[in-house]
Formats: structure tokens, sequence, C-alpha cells
């Protein structure tokens, strides 16, 4: 067994928070703000961690649930993700699959804890969750299985490894549409501007923030840290997508990898500060988009 | 030089889709204009190998016309016609979406069973050429709006450009200009009806355009 | 006199016609006459050029841009009669709105310059030997006639021309994709760019074209080029266009504009015939279209009250009957061409008299249309003869063309197509024959002038009706040499 195989999940729960303090900067910066310093988000889930959680007696042991399968999905998916030039300690043939699926579970148990409370709120946060992931879904799949096809691999880790130079040369056009596919899938996935906006206070416009307004202490840093990981994990996959690019310049591949997320990062972080939230009904417009988008590569690259 | 061609067919295949998807009637234009542009740059790259002024000529007049003069003219239009911010559509936007998806490999299919001998550089632009077509025709047909059955029939000519690219390449420039300018007194003709149209009926959406019937 | 002069002539003397008319200053009257002038002229810069392509075989210039055969020949001589005999009836026909205050001197420079365009265009189609020069010449001849049907501006006639601008451009773009699937198809059998275009080099490596190519060229051209013709179903602009437009444009449109387009069709017949081995793949599909565009014609005259929608669905299913004659080929191709000019100067005439007794009804409907024998002779009894005509009544140049056309039938054993053809006509002539009876025998409705004729009038009327008595009894000689000549274009050896 390759120790230095786990380096890739560790480091992700070590930097995870980081990721998202660089979008905070980016947007605060872009706002003309100082913004908050960069280690907030670690403060935070410290101060929330110490704390005892409340729990409402309408309900059971799934609202208590929740928290916990999506922190344990998202640490479970870290491992099924290649960092850098070092390959996950898991690798499998299709395992792109069990990382949807597995991301999909957290949301299945989130949603499940938001019903649960009985607040019509979070009901609403619910039913729009599921309706936008359940439009993402398809784009996400059809995006990796065009990668599949692109680099003639069936893990996550051989396909971002497949991801070289030369790939970029040769078919720029497809790996471009996967990019944009991917990049909606995550604004979408991870509650980003244009689909949701992670800072609003309004219930009535919310829909990830929602779910988790009954959540406390330990519980809400759970659901927090576990959000975090969800956007790395999906920032990395772009990361790895465009690291060729860094290493064009003569980085070493973790350099790249590191400039990679921080490109993404900053990426999301513009694209929240030009960019309106949709109104809720174009939401599925701009989703289907992207599935097609993807479709679109998918079939140029399978003639 | 194979990876612009096709990066430049994809915006093709990507306008036409934003086309499909446009909810607004701006958005419109400006997306004729690039394929205009992406029109011009196709000619340019199948003759790559021997310019000839004649070729630019053609080439810079069909992207001055498609991508300046004829948004210029449709915009005026809108302009002077008072046309609607939004599109109004017979098919919705995500059914048509989906439907131009569906269209790629069809045309695909339409285009490897043309046992025809393509131009050898520009072979590979002849499905996208017959998507083009399809667009411009469901976009006719798709949409209320008069101005919109334009766009949809300056999409179909460029589709027919495109296609007679990957077909024969060159085209005698009498031809060429004679049909260049067939299309431009089009466009100019369809403005002044379009305008017409607005004053006398306070409206123009052709399914409103049926008191002769039988 | 040189033969490019002449040609040359007559393109650039329309465009002359066109400047002079937009000068500023003319009264309408000087400008419809002028009309006239001009139109007579050009007939006169054709008539030899004609004569010499019957004599003397094809004329071909600057390196076969232009070429005239005896087909195009043929058609020539169809478009300057029914130009001259409109452009006379014009002059009429305005001349009275002009008098009653509807028509001024801007409309009259809009009209004149737009008919001369239209003029050159229809010429540039049938002299220009490149199927892309065809093709601008038909795409132009949209253009110029879409304001033709507005010249006045009411809501129902821009509707109608929308429809009309619409339809035909984008049907007409389909048929520039056909022509480019023929030109890819010469150029893969070894011609170069120009020549891959031009009729005549075409029609010399016709073995060698590759079929399938040129199957689905022709498809894209029946679609693109019927839908200017009318042929069903893609015929829905045109109904709407003849009865919006004004009577001497409707003239022009059913009369010859029609025609080019079916012209442009029967230019690629003998070719995709040729490669496919003369299996009478093409012809087959004529007939289809034809028979389909009678049958649809014949339903829709059945219940028809307006008098010009009532010619319009005669233009569909007599358009059908020549695509019909086409394809079945031999002795029908024969009649078709010969019912193209029959069809062409008796429809201009049922135009001009429906025109005319609109103007004196102050309506087209034909129910309010009664007696017009009475009230108007010369142009009710034109009107009650072309009708007749129209639907083949006996001694009528139309019943002999289409009697032949049934012959052509009998003779290749396409009874089906025979079956079918004659209930459609048999329809036709039910239908529109109450119509014609009571239009002029009916009680003349009171209040309404009676009109006297002016000596042009009984021109107008008689001359195109005593051609089609004539030639429905008795065929010169050169006529019927000068039609086996243009059939022998299409293929067909009598």
């Amino acid at each position: 067994m390759n120790y230095l195989a786990f380096s890739a999940p560790l480091s992700a729960l070590v930097l995870a928070p980081f990721l998202q303090s660089v979008i905070n900067r980016t947007k605060a910066t872009l706002a003309g703000r100082q913004g908050q310093p960069l280690l907030q988000p670690y403060h935070d889930l410290w101060k929330l961690l110490r704390k005892g959680a409340v729990y409402s007696s309408v309900t059971t042991v799934i609202f208590r649930l929740g928290p916990t399968v999506s922190l344990a999905t998202g640490i479970m998916a870290l491992f099924l993700l290649p960092l850098g030039g070092f390959p996950a300690p898991l690798a499998f043939a299709g395992d792109f699959l069990l990382l949807a699926y597995l991301l999909g579970l957290g949301r299945f148990f989130t949603v499940l804890a938001a019903l649960d409370t009985g607040s019509s709120f979070e009901g609403m946060g619910a039913s729009r969750e599921v309706l936008f992931s359940s439009l993402a879904e398809p784009a996400l799949l059809l995006a990796l299985a065009t990668l599949c096809r692109l680099t003639d691999a069936s893990s996550l880790s051989a396909m971002l490894a497949g991801v070289n130079q030369d790939l970029w040369l040769g078919t720029l056009p497809a790996l471009l549409i996967v990019i944009c596919t991917l990049g909606v899938v995550l604004l979408a996935e991870n509650c980003r501007i244009p689909v949701d906006d992670p800072t609003t206070h309004l219930e009535l416009t919310m829909i990830h923030e929602v779910m988790v307004l009954d959540h406390s202490g330990p519980d809400l840093a759970f659901n927090n840290y576990g959000a975090t990981l969800k956007l790395w994990v999906f920032s990395a996959i772009l990361a790895g997508l465009v690291m060729p690019l860094w290493q064009a310049l003569g980085l070493p591949p973790w350099l790249a990898f590191g400039a990679g997320m921080l490109t993404v990062a900053i990426a999301i972080g513009v694209t929240e500060s030009v960019m309106a939230r949709l109104r809720m009904d174009r939401v599925p417009k701009l989703l289907l988009s992207a599935s097609l988008l993807a479709t679109l590569a998918l079939f140029l690259q399978q003639r | 030089m194979k990876m612009l061609l096709e990066s430049l067919l994809l915006a093709l295949i990507l306008s036409n889709l934003v086309l499909l998807g446009s909810t607004r009637v701006r958005n419109y234009v400006k997306v004729i204009a690039l394929q205009g542009f992406i029109l011009g740059l196709l000619t340019l790259l199948l003759h790559l190998g021997a310019l000839s002024i004649h070729t630019l000529l053609l080439s810079g007049g069909s992207i001055l016309l498609k991508s300046l003069v004829f948004p210029w003219l449709l915009i005026r239009a809108i302009r002077e016609a008072d046309v609607h911010a939004s599109v109004e559509p017979f098919v919705g936007y995500n059914a048509s979406l989906i439907i131009g998806v569906l269209l790629l490999p069809f045309c695909f299919w339409l285009a490897s069973r043309l046992p025809a001998q393509l131009m050898p550089t520009m072979a590979s632009s002849l499905p996208i050429a017959l998507f083009t077509m399809a667009s411009g025709l469901f976009l006719i047909v798709a949409r209320k709006k008069a101005l919109t059955q334009v766009v949809g029939y300056l999409v179909l000519e460029n589709g027919i450009y495109v296609s007679a690219l990957a077909l024969v390449g060159e085209i005698p420039w009498i031809v060429e200009l004679g049909v260049l300018l067939d299309i431009f007194v089009a466009v100019f003709v369809m403005g002044i009806a379009l305008y017409q149209i607005n004053r006398e009926f306070d409206h123009i959406y052709t399914d409103q355009l049926s008191s002769l019937k039988g | 006199m040189n033969s490019s002069l002449l040609l040359w002539g007559m393109l650039i003397l329309p465009a002359i016609g066109a400047a002079w008319v937009l000068l500023p200053g003319l009264s309408v009257q000087t400008i419809l006459k002028l009309l006239v002038a001009g139109v007579l002229a050009v007939s006169a810069l054709g008539m030899p050029l004609i004569w010499q392509v019957f004599a003397a075989g094809p004329v071909q210039l600057v390196d076969g841009w232009l070429f005239l055969d005896a087909l195009s020949a043929y058609h020539l001589v169809v478009l300057l009669v029914v130009f001259s005999l409109s452009s006379l009836f014009a002059m009429r026909y305005f001349g009275f709105e002009y008098r009653s205050g509807i028509f001024d001197a801007l409309q009259a420079r809009k009209l004149a310059a737009l008919w001369f365009g239209t003029l050159a265009a229809m010429v540039l189609v049938l002299i220009s030997g490149n199927l892309g020069l065809m093709w601008v010449g038909i795409e132009a001849t949209t253009l110029l006639t879409a304001f033709l049907i507005c010249v006045h501006l009411t809501p129902v006639a821009l509707e109608a021309m929308w429809k009309y601008l619409l339809i035909c451009s984008v049907g007409v773009a389909f048929a520039f994709m056909g022509t480019i699937l023929v030109a890819s198809c010469g150029r893969a059998a070894g011609l170069g760019d120009t020549a891959a275009l031009q009729w005549t080099r075409l029609m010399a490596v016709a073995p060698r074209l590759d079929p399938a190519t040129l199957k689905m060229g022709f498809l894209f051209l029946l679609v693109g080029y019927g839908t200017k013709v009318g042929l069903a179903p893609f015929h829905n602009w045109l109904p709407d266009a003849h009865s919006q437009a004004p009577a001497p444009v409707s003239a022009l449109f059913s009369g010859f504009m029609l025609n080019a387009a079916l012209y442009c069709l029967m230019r690629y017949v003998p070719l995709v015939e040729q490669s496919t081995g003369n299996a009478g793949w093409s012809r087959q599909l004529l007939v289809g279209f034809g028979i389909l565009s009678i049958l649809l014609a014949a339903a829709f005259i059945i219940f028809q009250h307006d008098v010009k929608r009532l010619l319009a669905y005669h233009s569909i299913e007599h358009m059908g009957i020549i695509a019909l004659g086409i394809g079945l080929g031999g002795l029908g191709t024969f009649a078709a061409l010969f019912h193209v000019f029959n069809h062409s100067i008796c429809k201009s005439l049922g135009f001009f008299c429906a025109g005319r007794l609109g103007q004196l009804y102050q309506t087209h409907d034909m129910r309010s249309i009664v007696g017009a024998l009475r009230t108007a002779p010369v142009w009710g009894g034109g009107l009650l003869g072309s009708l007749l005509a129209l639907i083949g009544f006996a001694p009528f140049a139309l019943f002999m063309s289409e009697f032949q056309i049934m012959q052509a039938a009998v003779a290749s054993g396409a009874f089906w197509s025979l079956g079918l053809f004659v209930l459609g006509v048999g329809v036709v002539f039910v239908g529109a024959l109450g119509h014609a009876i009571t239009i002029a025998f009916g009680e003349p409705v009171s209040g309404i002038p009676a009109e006297a004729a002016g000596w042009l009038d009984r021109v107008i009327v008689y001359l195109p009706l005593s051609a089609l008595l004539l030639l429905g009894v008795w065929m010169p000689g050169f006529v019927i040499k000068a039609l086996e000549q243009a059939a022998h274009v299409l293929g067909t050896a009598l």
C-alpha cells in the first residue's frame, strides 16, 4: 500500500475551507472590500464544533443523521479523487459513477433531514434542490462520459491523468465543452450564483441554505464542512482539466494543480461577482443547456 | 489548421443552439453577426493554400455584408417596427434546444448518406451545414414574429453557403456576387415589408396574418 | 443583326427603362406609355433572336454564360407575348385607376420600375446558360415582384406579400442547395468551377454524374422551384398573392412567373434522366406532384367565390397539368410545352377580364359579378371565353393540349395517372362551369354603368381569344416544328 496515495484526500480535508476563503476574497476584492481573513472558515467551523446542538422535538433520528451522512459521503468521495500528480487511493473502472452517487446520497440525506423538520420553507428548499440537482446530474454524467471517451480511460484517476497537453491540442473544442458543462454543474451543485446565492438571507429565495436552517452546533459544522468538501471535489476535477495549461508554463504537477485550483476558485469568484442570480424558472434552461452541450460533445466525440 | 476548422464548425453549431434557446430578439442579431464572421473565416480557411484577390474580396464582402450590414438592417427594423424584446415561440425554448440537439445526429446521418465527392479540406463541414439549414427552417416555423422568420431565412442561407463550401468549394464569382446581392435585397425588402406590416397591423405576428384563406 | 448585341439589349433595355421612369416629373400617363413602349421594344429585340435559334440552332455567348436554345427561345416567346399583353392591359387598368384617383405618380413610378426589373430578371432566367445565374434570376423575380403585390398598401395585400416573399425565398433557397449539389456532381466528373454549373457542359458528361447525389439535388430543386411554380403542397402563397395583386400583376405572375420556375425544373429533367439511366425517376416525381396539384386545385375550385382566387387555383391546376405532361414524356412533353403557351395567354386574359370587371363591379366576389356579358360585353365575353378555355372546352387550344396529354398517358400505359387526371379535370369542369355561367348570363345588377370598350380593349381581349381558337383547330407547321425542337431539348424524340 502506497501511503503517499493518502496525501491527496488528507490535503483535501485540510485545504477545502481555504478554497472557500479564496472565493470569498476574490468577491470581496472585486466589490472593493477588504474581505474576511483567509482563515475565517476554519474559525467558524471550530466555533460551531464547540457549541451544543439544539434539536426540535418534532424531528426524528433522520434529522440528526443528515449532516453526518453528507459529511461522510463527502469524505468518501475524496478517496476517489486524484490530486495533482497523485492518483487516488481508490481507482477502478467506472468509479466516476460512484462519485456522482456518493454526492447524490449525501444530498438525499440533507433533503430528508430538511423534510423531517416539517418546516414549509425547508420543504420548499428541498423541492428546489431536488429539481435542480436532478437536472444537473445528467450534465455531470455526460460530461464525465465525454471525458471517458476523450482519454480512453474509465476511472477518474486514469481520466485526469490522461488529460495532457496533447489532448488539449488535439481535442480543444470537446474539452472546452466539458469544462463549461462541469463549470455549470459546479455552480449549480454548490449553490453558487447564478443558480443560488450562498450569502442570501431571505428564506424565499434560498435553495441550499434554507435546508440547513434548523441545524446548529456540530451538525451545522458538519454540513458546512461537507459543503466545502463537495466544492473541493468539483473544483479538483476542473483543476485537473486545466492543469496542463499550467504545466505548459513549466510548473511541476503538484504546483500546476494548486494553480489550477486557484484558477477555478478565482473564476467562481469572478462569475459570482459579475453575474446576477437567474430567475428561478430560468435555471432549468441553464442546466438543460449544460446537459445538451455535454451530449453534443459526447456525440461529436463518438462519431 | 484542422483544429481551427473544427473550432469554427463547433462555434457554428453552438451559435445555432444559442439561436434556438434565445429568448431575446437582440440576441438573434448578435448571433447572426457572429455567424457571418464564422462564414467569412471558413471561406478564408478553404482557400488558405491559394489566396487570390477575388477570394479575399469575396470573403471580405461576405463578412462585411453578413456580420455588419445584415445586423444593422435587422436592428433598424427592430427599432422602426418597434419589435418587442422577447421572442415568443410556438415551440418552447427548452423543447427547441432538445429538438436542435436531436437534429444534429440526423444531419450527420443525412450527410453520410450523401455520397458526393466533397472538398477534401472541408468535408467535415457538410453535416454542420445541413444542421444550420435545419435550424434556420425550424426558427422560421417555430417562432411567431415576422422578424424571427427573417433571421431563420438568413440562417438557412448561411447553412447553404457552408454546404456550397463543402460541396463545390468555389462558385464562379459572378454567381456568388449575384447570390449575395439577392440575399442582401431579400433582407432589405423584408425589412421594408416588416415596417409596413407593423404600420398597417400594429403588430408583426405571423400567426395573426390569417385573413386570407381557402 | 449581331445576336450578342440583341441578347445584351434585352437585358440592358429594361434597365434603361427602369431608370427612365424613375426620372422625376413624369406624369402617370407618360409612365404607363413608357412601360408599353419599353416592353414592346424588348419584344422587338427578341424576335430576330428567337427566329435565329429556331432556324439555325442554339446561340451561345460569353463562354456559355448566356445560352439560348429551342426550349428557352420557346419560353422567351411566351414571356414576350405575356409581357406585351400585360403591359397594354396595365396601361388601361392603371389609367382607369388614375382617373378614379387611387393611383398616383409615385405608385406609377414604383410599378413601372419594378415591372421593367421583373422583365429583365425573367429574361435573365431564360437566356442564362449557367444554372447559378438562372437561380439568381429566379430569386430576383421573387424580390422584385414582392412589392408589385402591394401597389395598393392594404393589410390583406401586405399579408399576401409577406407570405409570398417568405415562402418563395425559403423555397428558392432550397433550389440553390439543389443547384450546389448538381454542381458538386459536375466537379466530381472533372468539370471546372464555372463549367460545373453550365448546363451544356453538364449534359455532355451526364452519364458520368453520380446518380445518388444528382437525385438528392433534384429533390431539393423540385421542392425549391416547385414552391415558386405553385405545385401542391407548396402552393400556399399562390392564391393569396394572385388575388391581392393588381390584375396586370396577377396576369404576369400566372402568365409567366410560374412558368419561369417550371422552366428551371425542366432544365434539370433531361440531366437527371440521362444520368440515372433514363429510368424515368425524375419524371415520375413530376407526374406525382402534377396530379396532386390538379386534384388539390380541383377541390378548392368547387368552393371558390373570389374570381381571382378561382383563377389562381386554375393556375395550380394547369401547372400540375404541365408537370404531368413533362413527366409522361414522349407526346406528353410536346403537349405540355404547347400547354405552356395556351395556359399563359389564356390565364393572362382571364386576369385582365377579372380585373376590369372587378373595377366595374367594385368586387371580386363571383356571387356579385353577374350578367357581365350584358354589362360589359367585351370583358364579360373575355372572362367567359377564358374560363371555358381553362376548363378544357372543346375548340380551344387548351383542350387540344390536354387531349394530347391524355393520349400520351394512354401511350405510356399510365392509366392510374390518366384516371386521376380525368377525375381532377372533370371536377374542375363541373365546378368552374357553374361559376362561368352565372358570371356571364345572370341577371345584371342594376347601377353598374354599361362599359363602352375602346379598340385597345378589344385587341387585348380578342387577340388572345382568337389565338386560342385558331391553335385549337389548326396548328401551323412552324409552330409544330418549334415545339418539336423544344421538346427535343427535353430529351424526347417524337
